[in-house]
C-alpha cells in the first residue's frame, strides 16, 4: 500500500495496524463507558461510505454534519472523507433558518442530523433545500412516528451499506486510495462577526500537515485520552480531534451530553483538552466561587498557597531562580492543595490543555499554570490554520507562542500580522473574489494587530478592525481591557467603547449572575431578577472595585471612566454573540447606542428599553433605569 | 438496596417475570438499542382493538364523615388513551386519584382495573397490579440520589429473596443489571445524566418533579396517573415535561389519568376530559366540546351577575 496522504488513508493505515487491539472511541451511553476498537469503527465508517455511494454520493459532493459530539458524527465525517466528499459541520444550537443558509449555501446534499430536536430544525425547512438528498439521524428518541421519506436512521443506513459492499467488495480501499492531498476535507463556516459566514475551504494535506505539526510540538500517540466535546463546525476540534486522532491514533472519549462534560473529564483523567478561553474562564470562575462558599479552613490554605504557586509558576516561566525556602512551601502546597484542586478539576492526568479561539486573560493561563494544568495558547483561524503555538518550557502568558514548523510571519507596517502557511485554506466556496481580497503579494492578511518580541513570540492584541482611534490618534484596543476585565469571576462578558468621538474609554459590563448572585446571598442583599441584581448599589460599587482593580494595569490613556451594569446578558441566539461567543462589536454598538450615549451624556442614569426575543419567537420590551458609574 | 454499582460481565438477563402465580406475565425491559426499539414499536399490534377499557369507574362515593368529596362520580378510561381530569381547585381531582390507588377507601361504587374490582386491596397491591402515579408534593427519599430513587421504583419487579440478595453474587446481581439497564434507559429518555448521582434532596423543584416522574415509569406500569406534573414549572420546563409525557405515551401505547391545571397543556395532549366540581362530574368529552361547555365555564369563571 502506498504511503498514506489523507486522512482516510491513515484512518485505513490505523485500522490494518490496530485492528482489534486498540480501542479507537469511547462514548458514554447509559452510565457505562462502551468503547468501539478501530476494527469496530472500520466497519462503521465503510458501511455509512457505502451507504452514500449507493444514495448518490459523489467525489467532491458535500456532507453537512449537524449535532453533538457523538462517535456517529466522527464516522459519518469520515465516511464523506473516504467516499471523496467534504464534511461541513454546521453548530447544533443553530436555528432552522441558519441550518438552511448553511446547507444551501455549502450545496450539502445529505446530512447526518442528531436527534430530534436537529431532524425537526430540517423537515422545518426541507422545501427549501430541494438538494438534500437524504438525513440520516442516529438518536431515535421521539423520532418513533416520523415516517419522512427523507429520514434514515443511523442503523439503519448501516444495514444497507453492508447490503450494497456484498456486490461492491473492496469498493471502499479502491475509493480511499484515490483519495489525493488536494482533495477538500472539510468546508469550515467562520464566525461571521462581520457579515455573512464565508466557507474555508480545507484541503487533505492541509489537515495532514497540521496534525503533523502538532505532533511534532507535543507528541501524542495512541495511549493519549482526549475528550471530544467542542463542535466539529470548530476548525480547532477538526486538527486536534479528528485529524489528530486519527494521524497519532490517540483515543477520543464522547462525553453523555454537554452538560457531564467535567464528570466525563475527570473520569477519564484525560491527557489532551481544548478548550475555548471562554471556558477555561468558566473553571476559573467555578473555582473561585466554590473557594467562596467553602469552609473557613479550606479558604485559608487556599488563599495561603495560591500566591505561593503563582509565584513558583511565574518565576518558572521567566527562568529565573525559585530559592530554596519557596520550593520548600510549594512542594508543601501541592500535598495541601495543588493536587486535590487538580483531581477535583478532572485534570490530574493533564499533559496538555490547548486554548485557542480568541484571546486569553494572562491571569487565567498564569492561574492554571501555576496550579500545575499545563496550558497552553494557540494562534489560527479556520482560514490560516494553525499558525503559533507555546512549546513546552517556553510559555509565557502574554504571547500566543512561536510559529509551528513550516509557518512564517511578518508584519505589515500597520502592524497586521501576514501569514505564509502550507496549511492554509485554499479558498471561499462560492467566493474567489472574496478569497483573493485576502492575499496582498503571496502572503495571507490575517486582519490581527500584533508584534513579535526579542524572543521570536508572536503577540497578538485585537482585531484591526477592532482597534480604536481615541481623541488624539492614540490607538486602542478594547480587547485588551475586556479580556482582562473578564478574569474577575464577577464579569462574564464587558464591551469596551471608546472611538475619537467618545474619546473616554467606558465599558458595558455583564455581571455573572451565578457568583455575583452568591455574594450578595453572602451580604445579605436580597435580589429578584439578573436586571434588578445588576443595578444594585452594593453590586456597582463591587464592579467598580473590579474595574479600578484593572485600571492600575493599564497605561493611562487606556484606563476605563465610566461603566454600567447590563440589565439583559448578551445572547448568541440575538446575533450578539457568535456561536463561538465572541462579541459582534458593530452589532452591539449599534443596538445599544443609547446606553453608550448615556455613559458620555454625564448623566448618573439613562432609560432604557430593550426588545427581548423569548425563545418561542414572541418578542417583549423592557424599560429600565441604569446607573451610570464614574471610576 | 445497594448504591446503584453495576458489574459489569455479570451477564444480561433480558427478561424478567413477573412472578405473581394470578398473572404469570412476561415484561420485558425496556428498550436496548435503537434497532430494537423500532421494530418492537413496528410489530407491535394495534392496542385499540375494541375499545378495551383498562379503567373503570361506577358510580364512586367518597365521604368522610359528613364531608362528601366524590359524589356518584363514573367515567371510562380506555387502553392506550390519555384522559384530562380537570376542575376548580378542591373539586376532588386528587381524591379520585387516590381513591383509584387505595390510599383512601371509597365505601360504595366500584373501580374496576382491567376488569377486575380493586376496591379494597392494599396499596402494595395496587403498585404490583400495574398502576403507578406521581405525587403533587413529590414524595422522594430526599437522602438518595436520583439513580436509588429510580431503582426504588423496580421494587415491584425484584424477584430475589433474602438469601440471593445477601449472597449478591449470581441471581441477584444478574437481576440488579437489568433493572439498572431500565433506570438507565428511563434516565436516557429524561435527560437526567447530568443529576444521576446528585442527591435528591439538593435538586430544584422542577428536576424533582422529574425524578418523581422517572420513579412511576420505572415500574413499568399499565396505567399511569399524574398529579399536575407541569405545577411549579417554567415554559421551558413545561415543554421538556410535555415532551417526555407525550414520548412515553407514543412509546409505550401508555394509558394516562392526567390532572392538571394548564388549560393550554391539557387541551392539547389529552384524548378526553372529565370536568369536576364540588366531588361531582359537570361534563365529559373531546377537549372541543368542553371548550364551550357552559356548566365548565361557569364552574371556572362563575355565572354573569344579574
Amino acid at each position: 500500500m502506498a504511503e498514506p496522504q489523507t486522512l482516510p488513508q491513515f484512518f485505513l493505515h490505523n485500522c490494518r495496524q490496530y485492528g482489534e487491539s486498540r480501542i479507537a472511541m469511547r462514548v458514554k451511553d447509559r452510565g457505562i463507558w462502551k468503547s468501539y476498537t478501530w476494527q469496530e469503527c472500520y466497519e462503521r465508517v465503510k458501511r455509512i461510505g457505502l451507504f452514500l455511494r449507493k444514495m448518490g454520493l459523489a467525489p467532491g459532493d458535500r456532507v453537512a454534519l449537524l449535532g453533538e459530539n457523538k462517535p456517529e458524527i466522527y464516522w459519518a465525517e469520515m465516511a464523506t472523507q473516504a467516499m471523496g466528499g467534504s464534511s461541513v459541520g454546521i453548530f447544533s444550537d443553530c436555528g432552522s433558518q441558519e441550518v438552511k443558509f448553511f446547507v444551501n449555501h455549502s450545496g450539502a446534499t445529505f446530512i447526518f442530523a442528531h436527534d430530534q430536536e436537529q431532524v425537526d430544525k430540517v423537515l422545518d425547512v426541507k422545501a427549501e433545500m430541494p438538494q438534500l438528498k437524504k438525513a440520516v439521524y442516529w438518536d431515535p428518541k421521539g423520532l418513533w412516528s416520523y415516517d419522512d421519506p427523507l429520514l434514515v436512521s443511523f442503523d439503519e443506513a448501516l444495514v444497507e451499506g453492508r447490503e450494497y459492499e456484498k456486490d461492491h467488495p473492496g469498493l471502499f480501499e479502491e475509493m480511499v486510495q484515490r483519495g489525493k492531498p488536494e482533495d477538500i476535507a472539510v468546508i469550515i463556516f467562520t464566525s461571521g462577526t462581520t457579515g455573512k459566514p464565508k466557507a474555508a475551504m480545507l484541503s487533505q494535506g492541509a489537515l495532514v500537515s497540521a496534525a503533523r505539526g502538532f505532533v511534532e510540538v507535543d507528541g501524542y500517540g495512541p495511549d493519549d485520552n482526549y475528550l471530544s466535546f467542542v463542535p466539529v463546525a470548530w476548525i480547532t476540534e477538526q486538527l486536534i480531534g479528528v485529524a489528530g486522532s486519527i494521524f497519532s491514533g490517540f483515543v477520543v472519549n464522547f462525553p453523555e451530553n454537554a452538560e457531564t462534560v467535567n464528570d466525563n473529564i475527570r473520569e477519564l483523567g484525560a491527557r489532551i483538552l481544548f478548550f475555548s478561553p471562554r471556558q477555561w474562564e468558566s473553571i476559573n470562575r467555578m473555582i473561585q466561587s466554590k473557594i467562596l462558599a467553602t469552609s473557613w479552613i479550606k479558604r485559608t490554605v487556599y488563599r495561603f498557597f495560591i500566591p505561593i504557586a503563582m509565584n513558583v509558576s511565574d518565576k518558572r516561566l521567566n527562568r529565573e531562580r525559585i530559592p530554596a525556602g519557596l520550593k520548600g512551601l510549594h512542594w508543601l502546597g501541592q500535598w495541601l492543595l495543588l493536587r486535590s484542586l487538580r483531581d477535583n478539576l478532572g485534570l490530574s492526568f493533564l499533559r496538555v490543555g490547548y486554548t485557542a479561539g480568541s484571546a486569553i486573560s494572562p491571569d487565567i493561563l498564569r492561574f492554571f499554570q501555576s496550579i500545575g494544568v499545563n496550558i497552553k495558547q494557540i494562534y489560527g483561524s479556520s482560514e490560516m490554520g494553525l499558525v503559533t503555538a507555546h512549546r513546552d518550557g517556553d510559555i509565557r502568558p502574554e504571547t500566543s507562542g512561536k510559529p509551528l514548523p513550516g509557518v512564517t510571519i511578518r508584519l505589515s507596517d500597520e502592524g497586521e500580522i501576514l501569514v505564509r502557511n502550507p496549511g492554509m485554506f485554499v479558498g471561499y466556496y462560492m467566493d474567489e473574489k472574496a478569497y483573493q481580497e485576502k492575499f496582498r503579494d503571496g502572503w495571507y492578511c490575517s486582519g490581527d494587530y500584533g508584534h513579535m518580541d526579542e524572543e521570536g513570540h508572536l503577540i497578538v492584541i485585537d482585531r484591526m478592525e477592532d482597534l480604536r482611534s481615541l481623541g488624539n490618534g492614540r490607538k486602542f484596543s478594547p480587547q485588551y481591557p475586556e479580556v482582562r476585565l473578564r478574569f474577575s469571576p464577577y464579569i462574564k462578558e464587558v464591551l469596551v467603547v471608546g472611538d475619537e468621538v467618545h474619546s473616554d474609554p467606558c465599558c458595558l459590563v455583564n455581571i455573572d449572575l451565578d457568583n455575583v448572585g452568591r455574594w450578595a446571598e453572602a451580604n445579605r442583599i436580597a435580589y429578584t431578577t439578573f436586571a434588578d441584581l445588576s443595578q444594585k448599589s452594593e453590586v456597582v460599587e463591587l464592579i467598580r472595585g473590579e474595574i479600578r482593580h484593572l485600571n492600575k494595569t493599564l497605561p493611562e490613556e487606556a484606563r476605563l471612566v465610566r461603566f454600567l451594569n447590563m440589565v439583559k446578558e448578551f445572547d448568541a441566539d440575538e446575533a450578539e454573540l457568535t456561536r463561538t461567543r465572541k462579541l459582534r462589536r458593530s452589532f452591539l454598538e449599534e443596538r445599544y447606542a443609547d446606553m453608550i450615549e448615556g455613559l458620555y451624556s454625564g448623566q448618573d442614569e439613562v432609560e432604557v428599553s430593550a426588545t427581548i426575543e423569548y425563545r418561542d419567537g414572541r418578542k417583549g420590551t423592557m424599560t429600565r433605569r441604569v446607573k451610570i458609574c464614574t471610576l | 438496596m445497594n448504591s446503584g454499582r453495576v458489574f459489569a460481565g455479570c451477564g444480561t438477563a433480558l427478561s424478567i417475570t413477573d412472578g405473581t402465580p394470578a398473572s404469570g406475565r412476561e415484561v420485558s425491559v425496556v428498550g436496548r438499542d435503537s434497532i430494537r426499539l423500532m421494530t418492537e414499536l413496528k410489530e407491535r399490534p394495534s392496542v385499540h382493538m375494541g375499545p378495551q377499557k383498562i379503567l373503570e369507574v361506577r358510580d364512586l362515593w367518597l365521604k368522610f364523615g359528613g364531608n362528601i368529596v366524590l359524589t356518584d362520580l363514573s367515567f371510562t378510561l380506555s387502553r392506550g388513551e390519555i384522559l384530562g381530569l380537570i376542575g376548580p381547585n378542591g373539586a376532588g381531582k386528587t381524591s379520585v386519584l387516590n381513591s383509584i390507588t387505595m390510599f383512601y377507601r371509597p365505601r360504595q361504587g366500584k373501580i374496576l382495573f382491567k376488569g377486575k374490582d380493586i376496591i379494597g386491596e392494599k396499596t402494595h397491591r395496587i403498585a404490583q397490579l400495574g398502576i403507578a402515579r406521581t405525587f403533587q408534593n413529590i414524595e422522594l427519599f430526599s437522602g438518595l440520589t436520583v439513580l436509588q430513587n429510580l431503582m426504588v421504583g423496580r421494587h415491584v419487579r425484584m424477584n430475589a429473596g433474602a438469601v440471593s440478595s445477601s449472597i449478591f453474587f449470581g441471581k441477584a446481581c444478574r437481576e440488579e443489571i437489568a433493572h439498572r439497564e431500565v433506570v438507565e434507559d428511563i434516565i436516557n429518555l429524561l435527560e437526567m445524566e447530568a443529576i444521576r448521582d446528585k442527591r435528591v434532596g439538593s435538586l430544584p423543584y422542577g428536576q424533582r418533579k422529574r425524578v418523581d416522574f422517572g420513579r412511576a415509569l420505572a415500574m413499568e406500569p399499565d396505567l399511569l396517573l399524574l398529579d399536575e406534573p407541569l405545577a411549579g414549572m417554567n415554559v421551558e420546563e413545561k415543554e421538556d415535561m410535555v415532551r417526555f409525557i407525550m414520548d412515553v405515551f407514543e412509546l409505550k401505547q401508555m394509558s394516562i389519568v392526567l390532572v392538571e391545571h394548564d388549560m393550554g397543556v391539557v387541551m392539547d395532549i389529552v384524548n378526553r376530559l372529565v370536568v369536576l366540581d364540588f366531588g361531582r362530574k359537570i361534563a365529559e368529552g373531546v377537549p372541543r366540546e368542553i371548550k364551550h361547555n357552559a356548566a365548565v365555564i361557569q364552574a371556572y369563571l362563575g355565572s354573569k351577575s344579574t
